[in-house]
């Protein structure tokens, strides 16, 4: 057990490597060999994951299974005693409160977005190397604990991605993958700027490091860097996450992606893929930088807002149930940006709830759209209806799904959206008012969409369509099953949060509620 | 002594097991979940009595338990349950109407296709709606707030397949939780405010003088506003009659006895805070007495037997409202008691309408007629209730309006008192006119009526009784009721700030109350009864006034034209800015891109001169920038 947890993160970051090696060695035209060793490729991860959940200590609120490993040193040049100067890069991994819960997730997403795979026919085993890939990229962003190793992680989802997305994807799948390419390429390019620059200032790479140097005026490093100076890499921060979250007005990348990504792809890109925006957001713009952030609050707050707004009002025109999904995304995650804005431990809270929640909850509905389209050919709203009659399982499920997603309590939404807003009142009550329109707006887009495809007279074409078959019902059950557990007992995912975002608030404001 | 009171948290337990049991083998109980449903609710209505009957002993006390729930950073938050007067009597009511409900349903859905799946919906409601009514804070209060509002959307979507009953559906979501934002924000800022959830912490905070009068009423009237969503006051009132898609056994329930009656709950749970507020105290009265007239004028035309029922019920729901508004002991006792008459007449009145359309298979009162002999239990109870809701002596109806009135005389509310006297005129010439149509003359529809069976009308004859019992708990000779529920800690409070008060209307009050009911009974039994005068004869002669009346004051167009239109139009809008200027600015700059390196293409042009012009500015470019930034200390920060 000892050894195993010394290296437990390595394990987990790079287990789903043996199932890439497997199927490197299967021949393609095995398909029902392929397809089961994905999903069994994701069960290791999973277990690995659980352990690590298992073995977490709540009481803790610094890092915990941190791994150092001398990686890389670029020798640079000679100081004047004579010795040589030189970059080290570092091999750290390591998890706290926050990095845990998202590994966990990516995890479970992960095992069931290969599950919904199922149904893929097209180049299995180039798929699942990629899925398998992929994986390999989330789980090293969450665990890094090191500026490089999270950049060469962050860049490692990109590639598969964009793959995912270009040859297993609907019609404008290209289209699609290229926009993501080019919008994330950018962001990649100023996240890469803001850490080259805080490297040359600071000498390091280590997270920690790094924040505990900026929080000390005494040092020279620290202190060489004026507060306008600061801010300007926050910014560069904010943006570069900003993209991937995304915020108005990035969004528009994330869109495409979401109507022409495989329906599992989505699952995986909406549930965990968006959350490396506000993971990034909060460990490295508001982590390093609190008092920028502080600063920038307000803005971060009318940013939210607009996110949220915005969203629920084009959600409520889309003829496609994958645009509304898409632009609900972007409304959700206003949320997490109001959480952030209210810099205090509710708001985080509520922030990080809404992370791990709207991950199960996109997946789930994600998933749902994918067996209609399955079924139907189609996920156009006006071509839909009446489902609730041949797939009552399934429509029952989707509408529970979307209660989950406008908040209803005894569901995660709920918790993550109340504690989000009721941060913000206590800072800026009236920015936080305003943002509760979206409540109402919610329920009007997802009310109008779900019940449009489910509720009404049955067309004739869909009397036969099938209910949700054994293979589609366990990611349903699960997913919902998570959703429920969060809401009823949310302690099961504050329990982690609480001593890491603790830490964060006193650095901020001084406040503690 | 105190044993029992401790194990009231069972009383909503078991309609969740009753939820769990019939989800888990709805496929296999079929019909059979109706036993699983009435089994359930019956031990928690036996739970209830013995609660409700401990805690109305001499002597007895509040009982208050809770357990820590979530940690936010310092902050502990609990949940629990309490039982106070208010509280005890309400799972009383719940739990019996409740029962009684689903007995009657077992005859009305029999041959459902979704039998069980009705069963599921109705435990759920029940179990939210008992958690709602023990919860001692207000996140509690308001988790089990939007689970009622869920159930109720879900049950009146229930024929999912009619597209009115979707849109009713929706509606009712939607406009509930309009409200429900105001709450959520008062609950917020409540919070900031006191630095709880709990109510008896936000009680002791106002009565310190933590809370800046203005913090008062604005947490007050936010609370209220959810109070207007959920228990249909105007203007969130429009829901509320469409609910009425639903089928019967739940109009009756949830959208007469229990739910929408949880604004009116909500305000006397938090009493305390609105009698801190004059303003808010009278935006309460005033909303109520409005809505109280509005409702009823508008019951005067509608022809389907549910919808006349229904804007009667938004109609009392005003007139509690308007009685807690008006304020003091008087006002709170009267708008108390008239929410638990309410809940037996009103459930008995609706379950009478579902015997009548389970028999003539329509709605509309203008197709009925001539029921009485073939249905003479059914009609017989449902004359009991419209006597008790026109407010005739001695039916519970007439005691409890009485006590309002008396509390709004007593409050020197002339305005008010003449609104509440005029809206019992109308009531009792709508409901009697319902009553006339439905039951008297001859029959004008195609049917073949006949009585329905004993599990229908065995609840009516219970409610029926209720009807005409539930009132002497609280005479103006031997006001049990209201000493009662004054005794406890929000009683002591009111008191505090008003002085106890005798709310019984004056002898000529009374008098003059029960004149206007039978004067209105009267006019229905002219029109409709005797038919002496013509029943068109208004119409004809004031057009626009009926029309008004018919068209419910065209308050539904009007939010169709102001708020869903304009909403399509802005998403509209929005759509095509982020097509074409959002997107399109990204794709412009995509394309600049492309154009300077389609520029730099150019660049390449193999001409020595041109390559050697590049190198010597550039050199030129980074000289200057090493110059500039080596003042700025080191941007390359080596050797430092």
């Amino acid at each position: 057990m000892g050894l195993a947890n010394s290296i437990l993160l390595t394990l987990i970051v790079f287990s789903p490597l043996l199932a890439v090696l497997i199927l490197a060695f299967v021949p393609r035209h095995q398909g029902g060999v392929i397809k089961k060793i994905g999903v069994l490729g994701t069960l290791l991860p999973l277990a690995l994951s659980l352990m690590l959940f298992a073995s977490f200590n709540y009481e803790s609120s610094g890092l915990q299974f941190t791994e150092t490993a001398k990686w890389i040193s670029i020798p640079v040049g000679l100081q004047q005693s004579g010795a040589i100067f030189s970059f080290d890069l570092g091999y750290e991994l390591g998890v706290d409160g926050i990095s845990m819960p998202l590994i966990v997730l990516t995890a479970i997403i992960a095992t069931l977005a290969a599950v919904a795979s199922w149904n893929q026919k097209k180049r299995l085993k180039e798929y699942f190397i990629l899925f398998h890939l992929l994986l390999i990229g989330m789980f090293g962003v969450f665990a890094s604990q090191n500026l490089f190793l999270f950049f060469i992680f962050f860049e490692l989802t990109l590639v598969p991605t964009y793959f995912l997305i270009g040859i297993w994807g609907y019609g404008e799948r290209e289209k699609a993958a290229n926009k993501f390419l080019l919008y994330n390429g950018i962001g990649s390019a100023v996240m890469l700027i803001a850490f080259i620059v805080l490297f040359m200032y600071l000498n390091t790479m280590n997270m920690d490091k790094i924040a505990e140097i900026l929080a000390s005026s005494g040092n020279p490093a620290s202190a060489a860097m004026s507060p306008e100076f600061r801010f300007g890499l926050f910014l560069a921060i904010f943006i570069a996450f900003a993209i991937k979250l995304p915020v108005f007005p990035f969004h528009t990348w994330m869109l495409k992606v979401h109507v022409q990504a495989p329906p599992a792809i989505v699952m995986i890109h909406s549930g965990i893929l968006l959350k490396m925006g506000a993971y990034g957001l909060l460990r490295m713009g508001i982590g390093f930088f609190p008092e920028q952030a502080y600063q920038f609050a307000t803005w971060m707050a009318v940013l939210g807002i607009i996110n949220i707004l915005y969203g629920a009002v084009l959600a409520f025109v889309q003829k496609d149930l994958k645009m509304v999904m898409a632009y609900s995304s972007i409304s959700h995650m206003g949320i997490v940006l109001l959480g952030f804005a209210a810099m205090n431990t509710i708001g985080f809270q509520g922030a990080m709830f809404q992370v791990i929640s709207h991950g199960f909850i996109s997946a789930l509905l994600f998933f749902l759209i994918g067996m209609i389209w399955e079924r139907t050919k189609t996920s156009m709203i006006d071509e839909l209806g009446g489902l609730a009659k041949s797939m009552p399982f399934a429509s029952g499920i989707m509408l529970a799904g979307a209660m989950a997603s406008l908040g209803l309590p005894g569901m995660s939404g709920f918790i993550s959206e109340f504690f989000a807003f009721l941060g913000l009142f206590g800072q800026m009550p009236i920015l936080a008012a305003i943002g509760t329109l979206g409540i109402v707006l919610t329920a009007v887009y997802l009310l109008r969409a779900v019940l449009k495809t489910t509720f009404g007279p049955t067309p004739g074409r869909f009397a036969g369509v099938a209910d949700a078959q054994p293979m589609e019902v366990v990611p349903l059950v699960v997913l919902l099953g998570f959703i429920i557990l969060i809401g009823v007992y949310p302690a099961v995912l504050a329990n982690p949060l609480q001593q890491t975002l603790k830490t964060i608030v006193p650095i901020v404001t001084g406040i503690g509620g | 002594m105190d044993t029992l009171m401790q194990y009231a948290w069972l009383i909503p337990l078991f309609p969740l097991l009753a939820f769990i049991v019939i989800v888990s083998f709805g496929r296999q109980l079929k019909e059979g979940a109706a036993a699983v449903g009435i089994l359930f609710t019956a031990v928690s209505f036996g739970l209830a009595v013995l609660t409700f009957w401990q805690r109305f002993q001499e002597g007895a006390t509040d009982y208050k338990f809770s357990i820590d729930w979530l940690k936010v950073g310092d902050i502990v938050i609990t949940m629990g349950f309490e039982i106070n007067q208010l509280n005890a009597l309400m799972l009383l009511i719940v739990t019996l109407v409740s029962l009684l409900v689903q007995i009657y349903s077992k005859g009305y859905m029999h041959g459902d296709e979704r039998f069980p799946v009705f069963y599921q919906y109705l435990a759920l409601f029940t179990f939210s709606m008992l958690g709602l009514v023990i919860a001692p804070n207000l996140l509690q209060i308001y988790i089990f707030w939007e689970l009622v509002g869920v159930c109720s959307f879900l049950l009146v979507g229930y024929y999912y397949f009619k597209p009115e009953a979707k849109a009713a559906a929706k509606k009712a979501f939607i406009v509930t939780r309009i409200g429900d934002l105001g709450l959520f924000i008062g609950i917020c800022l409540l919070f900031w405010w006191t630095g709880s959830f709990e109510l008896s912490q936000i009680f002791d905070s106002i009565a310190l003088g933590k809370l800046e009068p203005w913090m008062i009423t604005l947490a007050a009237i936010l609370i209220f506003v959810g109070a207007i969503g959920k228990s249909g006051q105007f203007p969130l009132h429009t829901w509320l009659p469409d609910a009425m898609e639903g089928p019967t056994p739940v109009s009756a329930l949830i959208h007469a006895a229990t739910m929408v009656a949880a604004g009116v709950y909500l305000v006397a749970a938090t009493y305390p805070l609105f009698i801190a507020s004059d303003a808010a105290l009278n935006v309460v009265a005033y909303i109520g007495g409005f809505t109280a007239i509005f409702a009823a004028s508008i019951g005067l035309t509608q022809k389907d037997i549910k919808r006349v029922l229904a804007y009667s019920t938004v109609s009392q729901l005003g007139y509690m409202m308007l009685a807690l508004g008006v304020a003091g002991a008087a006002g709170y006792v009267a708008g108390t008691f008239h929410l638990m008459t309410h809940a037996f007449f009103k459930a008995l009145l609706f379950l009478g309408a579902g015997s009548v359309i389970h028999a003539v298979h329509t709605q509309n009162v203008f197709e009925m007629g001539g029921l009485w002999k073939k249905m003479p239990i059914t009609a017989l109870t449902f004359l009991i209730g419209c006597l008790a809701i026109a407010g005739i002596f001695p039916f519970a109806g007439f005691w409890s309006k009485e006590a309002i009135l008396g509390a709004v005389y007593e409050a020197h509310r002339y305005d008010l008192l003449f609104i509440a006297i005029l809206a019992a005129f109308f009531t009792a010439f709508y409901m009697f006119r319902l009553f006339f149509l439905t039951f008297a003359g001859e029959a004008r529809g195609k049917h073949e009526a006949h009585e329905s069976p004993g599990v229908m009308t065995g609840p009516l004859l219970i409610l029926a009784l209720l009807a005409i019992v539930a009132g002497f708990i609280n005479t103006p000779y031997a006001p049990v009721f209201g000493d009662w529920l004054l005794s406890g800690e929000v009683g002591t409070i009111i008191e505090d700030v008003f002085g106890a008060g005798e709310g019984h209307a004056a002898a000529w009050l009374q008098i003059a109350a029960l004149g206007v009911s039978i004067l209105g009974i009267l006019l229905a039994w002219l029109m409709y009864g005797k038919r002496a005068i013509p029943s068109d004869a208004i119409p004809e002669a004031m057009p626009w006034l009926y029309q008004l009346s018919y068209r419910k004051y065209f308050v539904d167009e009007f939010y169709h034209y102001v708020v869903v239109v304009p909403l399509g139009w802005l998403g509209y809008l929005l759509n095509l800015f982020d097509k074409y200027i959002v997107d399109g600015l990204v794709s412009l700059i995509a394309k600049i891109t492309r154009g300077i390196g389609a520029l730099h293409g150019r660049a390449q042009n193999g001409q020595v001169q041109s390559y050697g012009a590049m190198v010597l500015f550039g050199l030129l470019l980074l000289i200057v920038a090493i110059t500039l930034t080596a003042q700025g200390g080191g941007v390359l920060g080596i050797g430092q």
